[in-house]
């Protein structure tokens, strides 16, 4: 297999607060490659938002955010760059990011057009505003959004939720990025549109080899989409490896437990299977398997934390249950 | 008897580019809420649900059409009548964060709608209290806590204990769990369906995830652009949806199945605007199945063979296309 896009080794992000450490991220790996779409799932708090911020290094410097451990892309570890370095020559022609929230993440008062247009003129890919614009016009198009000349003179708040999305995806790809993090793309969008922005990035992937990572709580979305899933509990990555291999073989209990825990359409009336308690405080963490607590098949040995155990074709899980077999 | 909506309508009178305009948010809507039943409304942001949700709670007046309660208008209730019939109706809002006082402890905001209506002595409020909050399943230590102090699945069942303090009949459920975390959305699922099972309660359901829809209601009512298009049992609506609007929302629901792939609808065309809402039937510019009859007329809910009523030419009227 090539070398992968992006390589992901003990990345530990700590957040110093006044309080105490919040171990955001706690040592995780993971590669994309290529033309590949990892998923990252897990609940609020688990670490998911954090990993992407960690990667394009974009955490608040005030926040006493620490970031060990090395996020290589194309061979060349990003922690080791300046944050000059980073705005010019990473975020954007490498790395770009599609965040949650289309009704925020764009600047209400300039126009689309300003907006779209600004990262061709950053990155010097056109010298004037009038190519850059015409650059923007076809970013538009590329998302396929109707009359773009037209909409670059719109302003956000004339954009309904979807078709923001698929501008703030527009200026996402505007330098061809080779790595995409998409943050809950779709959890602000209905259903109907979120298929349509779904189907939008599987488009954009098929042109570009773009790499791409899709962090989300729902298991649902990932499936159609991700080549493979990486399941995050309490800032570690508890079990990893081809979609198929999670969905139809899920080794991890609290993989298992999620699974059975989401309403599926064609499933009428009956109790799910709840996991019992709440994710552990980040602050204070248990010392074993993070999961322990709340595990159904709980065991004595669960006080120590379980290293990893691959079960075939690279599904490798963090549970003594598939450590023992 | 139970609740019924009537022919109900409401209209916001906005400003827009233009002048006043008017935003017709719910038109003509008529729906039953049988007793001890789940009915679920669904349908995009902006379909009106929600506001269909603030009728029934008296939270804004109908522009036209009515609510009514065991037969009778709230509007044409008197000051008692109404006061009963707050009682029989409580709410469930999405955010817990934002829908308990974070001033107050879990025992006033239980104890707040029992003492709006009755006069208890403490002993009473105070075993009350430790009644419900072990119905939800919390420790009865929990009434001296702040809000803040609990998660957000505990919120939630602070929010249902508070529904409940009143004994209601009915209970509007408005995205209750589209707010928590994912691991803790089965407890509260699950203890909504106990609780209604054990207080014989009915349950008018806002939900946007019809996963949860289908899992939940026994009616269901498709929405869209304010109007139902398609209403009945919800077994039959998603078995076999009949409506070209309830088709594409239940092709677009993403499914934990590697294998399968949700469709895109084909338009590009967005969710069309209440403020100008398309001629004829307002799901035409959407519709893969549109007819030069959609663009003119606005099709009629009307009964089907199996008993659902939708609102579609393709399915009763002269242009009916057979086995569409």
């Amino acid at each position: 297999m090539n070398a992968p896009l992006l390589r992901v080794e003990n990345l530990q992000t700590h957040l110093h607060l006044r309080r105490g450490v919040v171990k955001a991220v706690d040592g995780i790996s993971f590669e994309v490659h290529e033309g590949e779409t990892l998923g990252i799932v897990g609940e609020s708090g688990s670490g998911k938002t954090m990993t992407c911020l960690s990667i394009l290094q974009l955490l608040p410097t005030h926040g006493g955010g620490k970031i060990d451990g090395s996020v290589e892309l194309d061979g060349e570890n990003l922690l080791d760059l300046s944050e000059d370095e980073m705005a010019e020559r990473i975020r954007g022609p490498k790395v770009a990011m599609i965040s949650q929230d289309p009704m925020t993440s764009l600047n209400p008062v300039y126009s689309v057009g300003d907006q779209v247009s600004g990262p061709f003129l950053y990155h010097k890919l056109v010298t004037t505003v009038r190519d850059a614009w015409a650059a923007a016009a076809n970013g538009l198009r590329r998302v396929r959004i109707p009359s773009p000349e037209r909409r670059l003179k719109n302003f956000p708040h004339q954009f309904s939720g979807g078709m923001r999305q698929r501008v703030v995806t527009a200026m996402a790809i505007a330098c061809s990025p080779r790595l995409l993090i998409a943050d809950e793309p779709t959890t602000a969008l209905d259903v109907t549109i979120q298929v349509q922005i779904m189907a939008l990035l599987r488009s954009i992937q098929k042109e570009s080899r773009v790499g791409i990572i899709l962090v989300t709580h729902d298991l649902s979305i990932v499936a159609g989409l991700c080549h493979r899933i990486a399941v995050m509990y309490a800032g570690r990555i508890i079990e990893t490896g081809k979609v198929r291999d999670i969905y139809r073989n899920p080794q991890h209990p609290y993989t298992q437990a999620l699974l059975e825990a989401i309403p599926h359409l064609g499933q009428k009336r009956t109790r799910l299977a709840a996991i019992p308690g709440q994710p552990p405080n980040l602050m204070d963490l248990p010392t074993g398997c993070r999961f322990a607590p709340r595990c159904p098949k709980r065991m004595s040995v669960c006080d120590e934390y379980p290293s990893a155990t691959n079960v075939g074709d690279n599904h490798v899980v963090n549970c003594w249950l598939a450590a023992k077999h | 008897m139970g609740l019924e909506l009537h022919d109900l309508s409401k209209h916001f009178t906005v400003r827009s580019d233009r002048g006043r305009a008017t935003v017709r948010a719910v038109e003509r809507v008529n729906l039953e809420i049988p007793e001890g039943q789940t009915v679920a409304l669904v349908g995009e942001s902006g379909c009106g649900k929600t506001t269909i949700a603030k009728l029934v709670l008296m939270l804004e007046r109908p522009t036209a059409g009515a609510v009514t309660y065991d037969g009778k208008s709230l509007h044409e209730m008197s000051r008692t009548e109404i006061k009963d019939y707050r009682r029989h109706v409580q709410a469930v809002f999405q955010d817990p964060y934002a829908s308990l006082n974070p001033r107050l402890t879990v025992r006033r905001i239980i104890t707040e709608p029992i003492l709006a209506h009755y006069r208890r002595d403490r002993a009473t409020l105070n075993a009350r209290v430790a009644e419900l909050l072990d119905i939800v399943g919390l420790p009865a230590s929990a009434a001296d806590l702040y809000p803040h102090e609990f998660s957000g699945g505990q919120r939630q069942r602070i929010a249902i204990a508070r529904a409940l303090a009143l004994d209601p009949k009915i209970i509007i459920l408005d995205e209750p769990i589209s707010a928590l975390d994912v691991s803790i959305r089965a407890q509260v699922l699950n203890l909504l369906m106990d609780i209604q099972e054990k207080f014989g309660l009915t349950y008018l359901l806002i939900a946007h995830d019809l996963a949860l829809v289908e899992h939940l209601s026994t009616r269901v009512a498709v929405i869209y652009l304010g109007s139902v298009v398609e209403t009945g049992p919800s077994e039959q609506i998603f078995a076999s949806p009949r409506h070209p609007y309830t088709q594409a929302l239940l092709n677009a629901v993403p499914r934990p199945d590697p294998d399968y792939v949700p469709k895109a609808a084909e338009s590009f065309d967005d969710t069309g605007s209440a403020l100008e809402p398309p001629s004829g039937c307002k799901f035409h510019p959407r519709c893969p199945h549109a007819m030069a009859v959609c663009k003119t007329d606005n099709p009629p809910l009307a009964k089907l063979a199996d008993g659902r009523e939708a609102a579609c030419h393709l399915l009763t009227g002269p242009h009916a296309v057979p086995n569409a």
